[in-house]
């Protein structure tokens, strides 16, 4: 059976010829595109394989509810924080522990810091790659690359002498015969639309945000130690503040309010003039990207809300960028999400490797089973005697993600959800980036839907995440001099005061999208962990009726120039910023 | 060398004359071993547990370094007392060497274990006269001391060599069990779980001693004190 | 064959001045304990070596030790990859993907067989055929041997690769193996830390292009440079712990004064690491220093030796889920009942058998009872 259409609407024909991508690289951890083809070289049908597992889930069991989030953050370390976050608020809401109002700033704090750094280290490091050839960059003259970046902003790193200087490293590493990162590249692609000025410009600002993001994360270093991995802590967190008193060096103080106040505004500044004007610059040129790499961007959106502006409160009131989700399309009605209803979120395995009672049926994580049942199916081509799986079969088990729904719904979340459902509320801070942008690129509104405005409305959010940054330090300082300075709540720390059993959630919406964390505590002790992650919903396997997820549905239809040099498969899947080591936990 | 005295059951009845069981050497082990494991139980307890904080400078206050010092001093006196313990085995004579090596495969001693058992279970109104250690006890001195107290030293050390560096010979001697178990936290796990080992056989121990003293037809107390064992009928 | 730019040119390049980056060579030489002529060895190191081919693989981790790397301050990870090293394969940030990538392996295992450094940032899950990580349809323990058996040495980044960190731990589900039970004939570096500190990361790095040999490495592998100290001995919380100075809840007097977080279950008094005196973020902070007590992460199978916040940990490694003091005291509670209840039985069976208690040493034979 080569064609079908599936339940959520998408027709898939998997007569053509199948191409492997694997490994698919600048993402984080393990992760296999496969798709087919038409004879026009389109894309017919495509599957996504999570193909790493670690078994985060298991590991959790018995532990101390108090030290879990130090083991579900290295669930991941580039969205590094997001899982600690989830967690210590899973076990603040099993426990009932309110936060002081500055740890919910401090959170706040370290979680946008999070979002610009990593926004800023996807669109240079992992994405750009995609849309800039580096090669190209060495036939640019540097005096018109100059005059170019001047064009699009203030930015001082403009002149010719040191545009110069950046083409002659690039022509160095070419002319040395090793590339290194950009071996093998595909350079000279027919997709590569950008002139040599604005590839070398782009080139420069690789260099120059890669030397950049290290001071972003140092608020995170001032407030959790370190960054990659900063502490967290259930009830608060973990830094105290003095800054009137004897030993106020040992705490957070003047000095260090006064560097994060500092990093904050490079931030902003560095998003504002780099990479917003970046990538407006670059996606003019790829404007016709604008109408490819939909799926279910256009119809289902789901988020769960983030940036509490007051402590412990996370009704729409209250969260900066709302909880909610889209169905159908329909912008004029925004369905309210509770994480604890049994029929929201659910998730379900038949074509992943784990095992249910019953495979039919979805679970809601408190109920969650992860349960590892790896198997290659029957019509899998190859992975057999040592040989490398050739073909995967998605008619049977095919991945390590499990297939998460809402209620039954395959749903993509993201940046592009925030931007789209924060304007579908109409909330004003979101709706002045998302016109300014469209604006300014001549684009409609549907445009955002489709991997050039998933790309966009990351950047647009990095702006947003950099203007609430410095607003929130500012509030911080505030309250410090106000003489608030609480920052942990240590009534319920001692085990002894815990009930005998409870259950609690905790959500975020991460870099990537909507995160929740579902935990289950009996005696003291974790007895169920479930965590349901961003690249879970985007990278999702089909589910039990068939329905495709969102990265296998935005891969359909897109057009290919030379598919064994799949750039554009790399465009879109990128578009996500897919992380597998999330995922599939 | 003297030389040694096997375990040996006497008569079970009438007067024997008094047996010299512990020479000055033993003894002296004995109770500057006893004070040391006492202090270093106590100063080893509060390294693991401090006491509250308290309030002041830090250029004045410094109990936690003097409560390791005491441990660290403590702990090389223990050491070297074991050290002469185990050179007193082979040179004391008499009863000596029995506390590392209990005659397990000797009829007399198995009987007199039995016998000890029977005893402390009530079961029995006359225990065994003796010459050596109490067989019960010699065993348990084995495992809840000697052992123990073994590990103690070994880990002891090779927690010192955290401290004085991976060029010291502390680490050059005991570095090998940091590599041991990888995680040198187990190390102080061990430590710790060897402490109430050798603080619960002491508190058996001083109990049995002063009970037998009390109740069996021998001394044992004043034993320890003056050397001398007395039988009673 | 044309030579690679190397690093004195690519600063150079950069507009840095000849005293700056001899400058920085000083500050390298330093945390690589080198003294001062140390200086002119790692300038004329990074002045005139060609780049070595580097394969970064990944196998069960969560990329954070790449993250950490490109944090590094001195030397910037952007000119350790544009000139010191050629990072050929690394999947984070390679442009390659797919077979174009995979080539990438292939070519450099040929063309420099031998001469390349592999860096392993996670490890290798063995159960269940090693299925738990498949790189190009393959387990990637097969990449792995393939690329680990003609490499000039390996590095071991992170907790992950050195000892299993998370995904070993209990119950170890997918059989996640250390690098360096994998590999036999060709030398391993273990730089541990979840992640480890960056500027130990391009220091190591910096240290084996300059003296073009292994650092000097301790008993678990570790380079003895940074790693044989504890974070303890350096923390500058010391005093207070020396003093009996203890943070004894989350944000009381002493947490708001800065003492030693000991009772907090800091794991510095048996963590090897840099971080006390490195610093995290070019010495923004480290963890004591934000207020969290150290948690261990660069030793083997600290995820076993929770709770991170009681001193005495569970334990776990040994498959007893209770702490040594619980343990001993519950032993001892067990012996003082014994007693008790041997001197109560003593004492009872002394009334029955109509015997005064004070009937005086050698009165307690029955023989000699009949006999007075
Ligand atoms: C009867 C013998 C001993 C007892 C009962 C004892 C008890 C203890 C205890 C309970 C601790 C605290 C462990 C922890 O919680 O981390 C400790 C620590 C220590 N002991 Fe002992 N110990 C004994 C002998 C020794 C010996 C012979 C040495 C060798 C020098 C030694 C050296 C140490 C060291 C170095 C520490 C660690 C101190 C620190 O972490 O600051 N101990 N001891
Ligand atoms: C921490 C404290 C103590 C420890 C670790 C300890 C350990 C030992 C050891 C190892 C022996 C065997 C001697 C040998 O053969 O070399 C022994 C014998 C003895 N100890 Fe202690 N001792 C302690 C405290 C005491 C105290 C307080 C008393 C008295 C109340 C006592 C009374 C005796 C007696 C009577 C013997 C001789 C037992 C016999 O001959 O069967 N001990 N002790
Ligand atoms: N998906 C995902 Fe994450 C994010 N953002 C987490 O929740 O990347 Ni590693
Ligand atoms: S060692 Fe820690 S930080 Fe590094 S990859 Fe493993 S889990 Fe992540
Ligand atoms: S805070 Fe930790 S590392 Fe620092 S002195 Fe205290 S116990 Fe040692
Ligand atoms: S937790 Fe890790 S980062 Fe350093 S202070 Fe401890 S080794
Ligand atoms: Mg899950």
């Amino acid at each position: 059976m080569s064609r079908t259409v599936t339940p959520n609407g998408f027709e898939l024909d998997s007569s053509g010829r199948r191409i492997a991508i694997d490994p698919v690289t600048r993402i984080e951890g393990h992760l296999r595109i496969e798709v087919n083809v038409d004879g026009a070289n389109v894309i017919r049908n495509a599957v996504s394989v999570g193909t790493m597992w670690r078994g985060l889930e298991i590991i959790m069991k018995d532990r101390d509810p108090r030290d879990a989030w130090a083991f579900v953050q290295r669930i991941c370390g580039v969205c590094t924080g997001v899982h600690a976050l989830a967690s210590v608020r899973a076990v603040e809401d099993a426990l009932a522990i309110e936060i002081p109002r500055n740890a919910n700033i401090i959170r706040n704090i370290m979680h946008l810091a999070l979002y610009v750094h990593d926004h800023l280290v996807h669109f240079y490091h992992l994405h750009a790659l995609d849309w800039v050839d580096v090669v190209s960059a060495l036939k640019a003259d540097p005096k018109a690359t100059s005059d170019l970046a001047q064009s699009l902003s203030p930015w001082p790193k403009a002149s010719v002498g040191y545009f110069k200087d950046i083409q002659g490293r690039v022509k160095k590493l070419v002319g040395s015969g090793q590339l290194g990162p950009f071996r093998n590249g595909y350079w000279g692609h027919p997709a590569y639309k950008l002139p040599p000025e604005a590839n070398l410009m782009a080139v420069a600002h690789y260099i120059e945000a890669l030397n950049f993001q290290r001071e972003i994360v140092k608020i995170q270093a001032v407030f959790g130690g370190k960054n990659p991995h900063p502490n967290w802590l259930v009830g608060g967190v973990p830094a105290s503040i003095n800054v009137h008193s004897a030993g106020a060096v040992g705490a957070i103080n003047v000095e260090r309010l006064n560097l994060v106040l500092d990093i904050a505004k490079m931030t902003h500044e560095f998003i504002s003039q780099v990479y917003i004007p970046d990538l407006l610059a670059i996606a003019s040129f790829y404007k016709d990207w604008a109408k490819i790499g939909d799926g279910l961007a256009s119809r289902n959106l789901l988020c769960y809300g983030e940036f509490p502006s007051r402590a412990n409160d996370d009704s729409n009131d209250s969260l900066r960028l709302p909880r909610g989700a889209i169905l159908g399309g329909d912008l004029s009605k925004i369905h309210p999400v509770d994480l604890k209803d049994p029929a929201q979120v659910q998730e379900f395995v038949p074509h992943s490797w784990y095992r249910y009672p019953d495979e039919k049926a979805g679970l809601h994580p408190w109920d969650g089973i992860t349960e590892l049942d790896f198997r290659l199916g029957a019509g899998t081509r190859g992975g057999k005697d040592g040989a490398a799986i050739e073909a995967i079969d998605e008619g049977d088990k095919y991945s390590y993600i499990k297939a998460p729904r809402w209620k039954g719904h395959a749903m993509e979340t993201g940046p592009l959800a925030r931007m789209v459902l924060g304007y579908a509320m109409g909330r004003k801070d979101i709706k002045e980036l998302v016109d300014g942008a469209l604006k300014k690129l001549d684009l409609p509104l549907p445009a955002l839907f489709s991997t050039l405005g998933r790309t966009a409305a990351r950047g647009l959010e990095a702006q947003w995440a950099a203007d609430r940054l410095l607003e929130d330090v500012n509030d911080l300082i505030a309250q410090v001099r106000a003489g608030n300075l609480d920052t942990a709540n240590n009534e319920k720390w001692s085990p002894a005061s815990w009930p005998a059993q409870t259950k609690g959630v905790g959500y975020c919406e991460a870099p990537r999208g909507a995160l929740g964390h579902w935990i289950v505590i009996k005696d003291q002790k974790i007895a169920n962990y479930q965590a349901v992650v961003p690249t879970t919903w985007n990278a999702s396997p089909r589910d039990a009726a068939g329905a495709i997820g969102a990265y296998e549905a935005a891969l359909l239809g897109t057009p290919m120039a030379d598919p064994s040099k799949p750039l554009e498969i790399l465009r879109t899947i990128h578009s996500f910023d897919p992380c597998l080591a999330c995922a599939t936990h | 060398m003297k030389p040694r005295q096997p375990y040996t059951i006497l008569p079970d009845t009438g007067t024997l004359p008094d047996v010299q069981m512990y020479g000055p050497g033993i003894r002296f082990w004995h109770w500057s071993n006893a004070l040391m494991v006492v202090v270093l139980s106590v100063t080893g307890y509060f390294i693991g547990t401090p006491p509250p904080s308290s309030i002041g400078d830090t250029s004045v206050l410094y109990w936690m370094g003097w409560i390791r010092f005491i441990h660290l001093a403590a702990g090389y006196i223990f050491a070297v007392l074991a050290i002469m313990r185990l050179w007193l085995a082979f040179t004391a004579g008499g009863v000596s060497h029995q506390l590392f090596v209990p005659a397990i495969w000797r009829a007399s001693w198995l009987a007199g274990f039995l016998k000890q058992i029977e005893w402390n279970l009530l079961l029995t109104d006359r225990p065994f006269r003796y010459i050596g250690l109490n067989p019960l006890g010699g065993v348990a001195m084995f495992f809840l001391f000697v052992i123990p107290g073994a590990v103690l030293i070994l880990t002891g050390f090779a927690m010192y060599a955290e401290v004085t560096g991976h060029d010291s010979w502390q680490y050059l001697l005991f570095g090998w069990m940091s590599e041991l178990f990888g995680n040198t936290l187990d190390l102080h796990i061990l430590h710790r779980l060897a402490m109430w080992i050798v603080i619960s056989f002491a508190m058996v121990h001083i109990y049995i001693a002063v009970r037998e003293d009390i109740l069996s037809r021998q001394t044992t107390v004043s034993a320890m004190l003056s050397g001398d064992r007395l039988y009673r009928d | 064959m044309e030579k690679g730019e190397t690093f004195f040119e690519a600063i150079r390049q950069r507009g840095v001045s000849r005293r700056d980056f001899l400058g920085f060579c000083g500050l390298m030489a330093t945390y690589m304990g080198l003294g001062p002529d140390g200086v002119g060895l790692v300038a004329k190191a990074l002045e005139t070596k060609p780049r070595i081919p580097v394969l970064w693989l990944h196998g069960l981790e969560c990329t954070c030790c790449s993250e950490s790397f490109l944090r590094s301050g001195h030397p910037l990870a952007s000119d350790i990859i544009m000139t010191m090293i050629s990072l050929d394969y690394d999947d984070t940030i390679m442009a390659a993907a797919g077979h174009q990538a995979e080539q990438i392996v292939e070519d450099i295992m040929r063309d420099y067989k031998g001469n390349y450094l592999l860096a392993v940032e996670g490890n290798v899950p063995l159960a269940g055929d090693g299925m738990a990580c498949i790189v190009g349809g393959r387990p990637f323990k097969d990449q792995f041997a393939a690329a680990a058996r003609h490499a000039k040495a390996i590095i071991a980044w992170g907790t992950c690769a050195t000892s299993g960190c998370v995904q070993a731990a209990k119950p170890n589900p997918t059989k996640a193996t250390p690098i360096h039970k994998l590999v036999s004939h060709v030398p391993v570096v273990n730089v541990p830390g979840c992640p480890p500190i960056a500027e130990v990361m391009t220091g190591v790095i910096t240290y084996m292009l300059t003296y073009d040999r292994l650092p000097e490495l301790d008993r678990l592998l570790r380079p003895k440079m940074f790693y044989s100290q504890r974070v303890h001995d350096k923390c500058y919380r010391r005093a207070h712990f020396d003093a009996g100075q203890f943070v004894e809840s989350w944000d009381d007097e002493g947490a708001r004064q800065g003492w030693c977080l000991y009772k907090m279950g800091c794991r510095g008094p048996t963590t090897y690491n840099a971080c006390a005196s490195i610093g995290w973020n070019e010495g923004t902070s480290f963890p004591i220093k934000s207020g969290h007590g150290c948690i261990g992460c660069s030793e083997e199978g600290f995820w076993d030796r929770g709770p991170f916040y009681e001193r005495l940990p569970n334990m776990m490694q040994w498959g007893v889920e209770s702490n040594a003091d619980k343990v001993g005291l519950a032993a001892a509670a067990a012996l003082g009942g014994g007693i008790a209840v041997q001197a109560g039985a003593t004492l009872l069976k002394r009334i029955v058998t109509g015997r005064k208690l004070d009937a005086g040493v050698g009165q307690n034979s029955p023989d000699k009872e009949e006999n007075t």
